[in-house]
């Protein structure tokens, strides 16, 4: 076996084993000549190597996969200001007095919504508000919820939900703070998310429109069924993923976009929106601010919101 | 099934057995009880420590005076619950408002149906006068049934009259359906009572005798057709004309002409169909 070579062979010894008299050239070669690092000779890999995406440096481009990428990716579809907590109660209509044109709308009322905390960049990661609505006993609250209640200087609510904000400017609304409908202005867009009824286990055809097989013809105990699930040895013998068959239908989240805002009333804390909701009657709906359309020049904070003693009159008119 | 009941008590409830004596007739009954009792005893001494016959009775009491320690227990862990949320409020809120914890009022109480609500801000300005409401108000005795011959006065377009064969009351959804004649073809129009396109809706003419249904979809068969409505809703309209420049047309004189306008529209129009 060959002696290995010492990985400095190329290079100069240190400078206490060099003779006294050639010492003070040593500074002009080791500019001019010796390399400032260690070379190492071998062949030279041809595969760029893989970025790796933790290693951040300033100057190469900006990693996708933090946290903050990942909250620049959504600054357009993140609202600037919070939504509310609001029960469904039912669909009624309003006319239009000019065009006389009839439109459904479903009525929404938002019980004691207050601000229960806030979640911030620096603490939690992401700007978000959370929003409790309704009431629920103290005896009937555990006793960790009960201090986040207090901390916040609210009675303890039945619903918890978070809305996200694009930044800090959406904390407008203070810790402890009541809002009430006039947080909507009449004629704005929003975005309704609720859970929708639930259907249980359904089959095909009411679940996804699937056409079912012949009432006659032969057919026999087999009409609702939902046919065939695939080829058979030529496509594979199996079940694509995703195929869509019977199973739970409903009872899943759901988002209505775009809904405009009818009426507002602040005295009987009722929102009343274009169209329908999902859910059954008395469903808890969270309703924010459309991120479909422009934003709308709504309050951000609480003096920031129009008297809203806007009397039932006032309200009344439909937009 | 006297037996059968009596057994059930024993087992179930025995407060009720001895509050209540048990039937002497029935014999087989108190016999098992007593079996019941025995078992009950071998089962558990510890609850018949004191006194011999009565003890199920002190067994009671002392279940009961079990269930009261526990509910004062509760109750008290309750309180010590609502008080340690109270202290914890006033010492550790973010905002000092809250030191005067202020409950607020559930909106239910305020308004409790919203969809009433809505409805009746929208009566309010689609009807303010409640005329329509009155109509067809089933507590008022003019008001329009199935069966009467309706006219309706549009916003735009020819009135249009037929006999009502439904009416649907939903509140700012009322709606009404009129049957009548167009060109000799039978025709079928919804309108929505207080919709702002509907000027006016006037009884030409009551049912002879009170609708027994709610929905005369049997006037469809051509055995029930009321057919045309016109001849009647002209003689209307002439009286009404008629009444109006009688009675000197000061009040109604703009309602009446309006009507006779309406009237000699139709009345042209059908001069051309013809």
């Amino acid at each position: 076996m060959r002696p290995m070579a010492p990985l400095n062979w190329g290079l100069l010894p240190p400078s206490f084993l060099l003779p006294s008299s050639t010492r003070s050239l040593l500074s002009l070669i080791s500019l001019s000549a010796a390399p400032s690092h260690t070379t190492i000779r071998t062949i030279k890999s041809v595969n760029t190597p893989r970025p790796d995406r933790f290693a951040h440096h300033p100057k190469k481009p900006a990693l996708n996969s933090t946290s903050r990428a990942a909250l620049a990716r959504k600054v357009a579809t993140t609202p600037l200001r919070t939504g509310l907590l609001a029960q469904k109660c039912g669909m009624t209509a309003v006319f239009d007095p000019e065009t006389g044109k009839r439109t459904a709308c479903t009525v929404l009322q938002l019980d004691r919504n207050e601000i229960v905390a806030h979640k911030t960049r620096e603490k939690n990661g992401y700007w978000a508000v959370q929003i409790g609505a309704g009431s629920k006993l103290i005896e009937n609250t555990s006793k960790p919820m009960l201090g986040h209640f207090a901390v916040a200087g609210v009675e303890p609510k039945r619903w918890i939900m978070e809305f996200k904000v694009r930044g800090k400017e959406g904390l407008g609304l203070p810790v402890g703070q009541t809002v009430g409908a006039s947080w909507f202005s009449v004629g704005q867009w929003v975005d309704v998310k609720g859970i929708s009824r639930g259907m249980g286990f359904e089959g095909g055809m009411k679940r996804h429109g699937f056409s079912g097989q012949p009432a006659s013809h032969g057919q026999s105990l087999m009409h609702r069924g939902m046919g065939s699930a695939g080829g058979s040895q030529g496509s594979g013998s199996r079940v694509l993923p995703g195929k869509r068959m019977a199973g739970n239908m409903g009872n899943e989240s759901v988002t209505v976009k775009n809904l405009k805002v009818l009426q507002v009333d602040e005295v009987n804390g009722i929102v009343v929106v274009n169209g329908c909701v999902p859910g059954p009657k008395n469903q808890i709906i969270k309703v924010q601010d459309a991120i479909g359309k422009p934003w709308p020049a709504g309050p951000m904070k609480l003096d920031e919101i129009i008297p809203a003693s806007i009397g039932p009159a006032a309200a009344a008119s439909p937009a | 099934m006297a037996t059968a009941l009596a057994s059930a008590r024993t087992g179930a409830s025995r407060a009720v057995l001895l509050s209540s004596k048990p039937p002497t007739t029935a014999a087989k009954s108190l016999k098992g009880s007593k079996l019941a009792d025995a078992m009950h005893r071998s089962l558990y001494p510890h609850l018949y420590q004191q006194g011999g016959g009565s003890a199920p009775n002190r067994k009671i009491r002392q279940q009961m005076g079990t269930m009261k320690r526990y509910k004062q227990v509760e109750a008290e862990r309750e309180a010590r619950k609502v008080s340690w949320f109270r202290n914890k409020t006033r010492t550790s809120s973010i905002n000092k408002l809250a030191m005067q914890p202020q409950k607020p009022r559930a909106i239910k109480k305020a308004c409790p149906d919203p969809v009433a609500a809505t409805t009746a801000s929208q009566l309010a300005l689609h009807d303010s006068t409640g005329a329509r409401t009155r109509l067809f108000d089933r507590t008022n005795p003019e008001c329009a049934r199935v069966g009467d011959i309706l006219l309706v006065r549009q916003r735009t377009g020819e009135p249009f009259a037929g006999v009502c064969i439904n009416i649907r009351r939903r509140g700012i959804d009322t709606a009404i359906l009129l049957r009548g004649q167009l060109t000799r073809v039978g025709v079928e129009m919804w309108y929505k009572v207080y919709s702002p396109l509907v000027e006016g809706i006037e009884v030409v003419q009551r049912a002879q005798r009170k609708a027994r249904r709610a929905r005369l979809t049997y006037m469809r068969k051509e055995k029930h057709d009321r057919g045309s409505v016109e001849n009647v809703v002209r003689v209307y309209l002439r009286q009404k004309a008629a009444l109006g420049s009688a009675e000197g047309g000061k009040k109604k004189g703009a309602a009446a002409a309006a009507a006779a306008a309406g009237g000699k529209k139709k009345g042209n129009a059908r001069g051309k169909k013809r």
